[in-house]
């Protein structure tokens, strides 16, 4: 008897053993990465944030109907929660989509312990919300003037002070359990875009009702990945969401000539994804903490590398030694952005420079033809921007790269001489040019006083139009109240950037169309000739005929000097060999789903940490 | 006392009302509109206007001025412009990290402040003093991001002695792992002025009468010093600190930003990046609120330091 509980005894501490060494080898093999933003997030709820990094986070929790393929170039839809990409219907005005059924949201207390399924009415649920006043939703814009009934439900919604959520509309029809339709008011060949993006995605009511004002902070969704921690703007953790279906890599689009492609199709080929068990993503504004993070080990991917460490990193456009011998890797990618400096031209608003009068448009292009391009690529941008030619950026559906006008060319030369021709000289021999009628002429230019390389361009703005005679004086102000300033027209040259919501070129043109002025026009750009463009432009599907209009638009912007175009930057994102998967996509941010990480060499390489 | 403290406490009700209404002012005229801040890329009139209905800013600035009283009196002020969470929650989630860093540096710097000024008061005019005065005057004439960027540099990187930043849940980790360093320059930066500033008091002690009766009298010399010159020295003494734990609730930002540390400092910036005023505004009520409790704090310590003190 006491041999049997002897006997007992200690196969019980073998199976306690077994355990615990199970456990610990379990735990060593978790793979978690650890990275960076270079932004703090603002909350997690979709359909009322817009910031990159909260959008980044939630590409990994939220799934839209259709996303972006991983490796495809230029960029390429295809489904994610629908079955098919849908062909639009009725001249580009209606789209309707199935979803694959058998998805599900994570589990969340709001579902009492049940299981819960996407459905159609979720995706009609949480386009409602974007309209939904309580939301303040920043892309409110993207449904507004859309869908058919939309509108006149939000107008009711302001005045009874209760968005009606059962109401049904022609603009968006639940068709069965699994499909939806979409009626436009206008045809938008743009749409599909609208609905990829990492915002237009599904969340269950019950959590958004649940949770109420506090929804920022619980994110639901059927998505990859769910939020296990968030300490707001110091910590990010997500951890893999059990209900995932999994997915494997798409190599359909690959670029067989394109390394990273290959190196990704090499590391993921037949895996089930996701692979990572943990990201823990830590915001760090500085850049010097950033980057030493990084450098360190403490983190294994830093993505936009800070310019002032450039130099370091890659030393004449190549990595560095010591960089190269830890078997760091660097991918450059030309973002889908612009920066650009809006000229005021409304001349009520801002009297020197606005209008439409020839003086006025010599005076904007001169400050164009006055500004160094080239010399802010070089100095200030590290070499690594390109001069923009075009509102397009490249990588976006529209851009043409053998697009150049002479208006855009850094030329003093000719700047002086336009000057001159239309009255601009120094009048009283101070070295600064007077206006026309003789009176003092100084023009304000505000940036963006956050970091150094913000006034490094205000000080190149100004070293150039002082080149040309032009007495410039730069104001920096906080980022929020530059926006404040450009938003109701206070200004009257200001720094600014957009960077692509969805890639068409629609969506950087927009931002001169007359209509648009209070809302993104913050040039207040207003030329009868651009926005008839504009509107047919979005008659018209993807072809030669709609580029053609485009290169209209980019030739009228050239003449009439609305923005002085600014560079495309380029940004170097970092990681150490033990992360496999890595390619950047220009629209997405993040790409966690994608990613492997070989813990064992992370282990060797930095010794039991 | 305690008629003294009531009386105190009683005056106290202006001082805030002041500070409620010239915050409630800054605010309203300087501050612009924060519809415009929080409305988006791309927003137009109608959407900005229901921004400043829900926001409450569409109302009348007397209603306005008594939501903020309430706000102030009920440690309620509603939740964050830009990110929707508790304000309340905010403040307290944050002044943990806070002062596990500031507390040790007001602690650290006040005693070596303390046993260098009256060391170099005693040896006033030797090589010693004025090795250790040009020192400090060198110290104090670099900036503190300046300091920051090299030790976080140098220390931290190059020889790996702390981490380059971060934190943690655990509070022995994060005193004894991650704040060493922020810790550490900052009580490098603030030892300098507060050397100079206390060798000053002491020397005026050290010069006075009763000193010079002592000495005849043949006390000894760390007597003197202990019994006569620190104790009547920590008069001013207290008052400079007094004036300086206002400060440790919001710590330094710079350290906090650089370091990765969750505090305070770090959510000021943030906010005033963001126009979040809800934030700005609790804190900046807060810390009013706490400078004069500190002051109150002090005038009663003097009490106890220097029985001659009278509490009128």
């Amino acid at each position: 008897m006491r041999q049997m509980s002897a006997m007992r005894i200690l196969v019980a501490i073998g199976v306690a053993a077994l355990l615990v060494t199970t456990s610990i080898a379990a735990t060593a093999q978790q793979k978690v990465l650890r990275t960076q933003f270079r932004t703090a997030e603002t909350g997690f709820d979709p359909q009322q944030r817009d910031d990159r990094y909260s959008v980044g986070i939630m590409e990994n929790i939220f799934e839209p109907m259709l996303t972006y393929d991983y490796l495809a170039r230029p960029v390429r839809l295809v489904p994610l929660t629908a079955t098919e990409v849908p062909k639009p219907d009725e001249n580009g005005t209606r789209y309707t989509f199935k979803l694959r059924p058998g998805i599900l949201f994570a589990d969340d207390a709001a579902f009492n312990g049940n299981k819960r399924e996407l459905v159609a009415s979720d995706i009609e649920y949480s386009i409602k919300r974007f309209r939904d006043p309580v939301n303040r939703s920043p892309y409110e814009w993207l449904f507004e003037n859309k869908l058919v009934g939309l509108d006149e439900l939000t107008a009711q919604a302001k005045k009874s002070g209760k968005f009606d959520y059962a109401a049904k509309i022609e603009g968006i029809r639940v068709v069965d359990k699994y499909t939806i339709s979409f009626k436009l008011k206008e045809p938008d060949y743009n749409f599909l875009y609208v609905l990829a993006l990492p915002n237009v995605v599904p969340v269950a009511r019950e959590v958004i009702e649940k949770y109420g004002s506090n929804s920022n902070a619980h994110p639901v969704g059927t998505g990859p990945y769910l939020l296990k921690e968030w300490t707001p703007r110091f910590k990010i953790v997500l951890e893999r969401n059990p209900n995932f279906r999994g997915f494997t890599l798409n190599e359909q689009f690959a670029d067989p000539k394109d390394e990273w492609d290959q190196r990704a199709i090499a590391d993921l080929r037949g895996k089930k994804l996701p692979l990572l068990d943990r990201i823990e993503i830590y915001p760090i504004e500085e850049e010097q903490p950033r980057f030493l993070a990084f450098m360190n080990g403490d983190h294994d991917v830093m993505l936009e590398t800070p310019f002032a460490f450039i130099n370091q990193v890659l030393p004449n456009g190549k990595l560095s030694d010591s960089l190269a011998k830890k078997g760091v890797r660097a991918f450059k990618e030309a973002q889908p952005e612009i920066t650009y400096d809006a000229f005021n031209v409304d001349p009520m608003k801002s009297p020197t420079i606005g209008g439409y009068e020839p003086d006025k448009v010599a005076l904007r292009r001169a400050m164009v033809l006055a500004y160094d391009n080239e010399q802010e690529v070089r100095i200030a941008r590290k070499g690594q921007a390109l001069a923009a030619q075009s509102m397009v950026p490249p990588g976006v559906v529209g851009y043409d790269p053998l697009f150049r006008v002479e208006a855009n060319q850094h030329d003093p030369v000719r700047a002086k001489a336009l000057l001159d021709m239309f009255g601009y000289v120094d009048k009283d021999g101070d070295g600064y040019r007077e206006k026309p009628d003789g009176s003092l002429l100084t023009l304000n230019y505000k940036y963006n006083a956050r970091n150094d390389e913000n006034r490094q361009l205000a000080e190149l703005f100004v070293k150039g139009m002082n080149e040309v005679g032009l007495r410039v004086t730069s104001l920096p102000v906080q980022f929020s109240d530059l926006l404040r300033d450009r938003k109701v027209g206070k200004y009257e040259i200001g720094q600014s950037a957009w960077i692509a919501d969805y890639p068409d070129a629609q969506n950087f043109l927009q931002l001169l169309y007359g209509p648009h002025t209070d809302q993104s026009n913050d040039a207040r750009f207003r030329l009868p000739a651009f926005d008839r463009l504009y509107e047919k432009s979005l008659t018209i599907p993807d072809s030669p005929e709609r580029n053609a209009l485009y290169r209209e638009m980019n030739r009228l912007i050239a003449a009439y000097a609305p923005w002085r175009m600014g560079v495309h930057r380029v940004f170097n994102h970092l990681m150490y060999p033990w992360v496999k998967g890595f390619k950047k996509h220009p629209i997405l941010y993040t790409n966690y789903m994608y990613l492997d990480l070989d813990v064992a060499a992370r282990d060797k390489a930095q010794g039991s940490r | 006392m305690a008629a003294y403290i009531i009386r105190r406490l009683w005056q106290m009700i202006p001082t805030l009302a002041g500070v409620i209404l010239l915050i409630f002012f800054l605010f309203t005229y300087f501050g612009g509109d924060p519809a415009l801040v929080l409305a988006g890329k791309i927003s137009n009139p109608e959407q900005i206007e229901n921004i400043r209905k829900q926001l409450g800013v569409d109302r009348s600035y007397a209603y306005q001025l008594w939501v903020f009283v309430q706000q102030v009196f009920t440690f309620d002020f509603g939740r964050s412009w830009s990110t929707n969470e508790e304000v309340s929650k905010i403040i307290l989630t944050r002044v943990g990290p806070t002062l596990t860093i500031m507390i040790p540096v007001l602690v650290i710097e006040t005693i070596l402040a303390i046993v260098l000024a009256i060391g170099v008061a005693y040896v006033r005019g030797t090589l010693t003093d004025r090795t250790i005065m040009i020192i400090c005057t060198v110290a104090m004439s670099i900036s503190f991001l300046v300091y920051i960027i090299v030790f976080q540099w140098l220390f931290g990187f190059i020889l790996g002695w702390f981490p380059v930043q971060g934190w943690s849940e655990s509070f022995w980790k994060n005193l004894f792992t991650y704040a060493p360093l922020p810790i550490m320059l900052a009580v490098f930066v603030g030892l300098a002025p507060q050397l100079r500033l206390y060798r000053s008091f002491f020397l005026e002690e050290i010069n006075q009468d009763y000193v010079r009766t002592a000495r005849a009298k043949g006390v000894p010399e760390n007597v003197i010093m202990r019994k006569h010159v620190l104790r009547n020295a920590m008069i001013p003494i207290l008052t400079n600190i007094g004036i300086y734990i206002p400060g440790l609730f919001v710590g330094s930002f710079l350290l906090e930003v650089f370091f990765s540390i969750p505090g305070l400092g770090r959510e000021v910036v943030t906010a005033v990046n963001r126009s979040d005023f809800p934030v700005i505004k609790a804190i900046t009520v807060y810390l009013a609120m706490i400078t004069m409790l500190v002051n109150l704090a002090v005038d009663v310590m003097y009490k106890f330091v220097d029985p001659r003190v009278q509490l009128k």
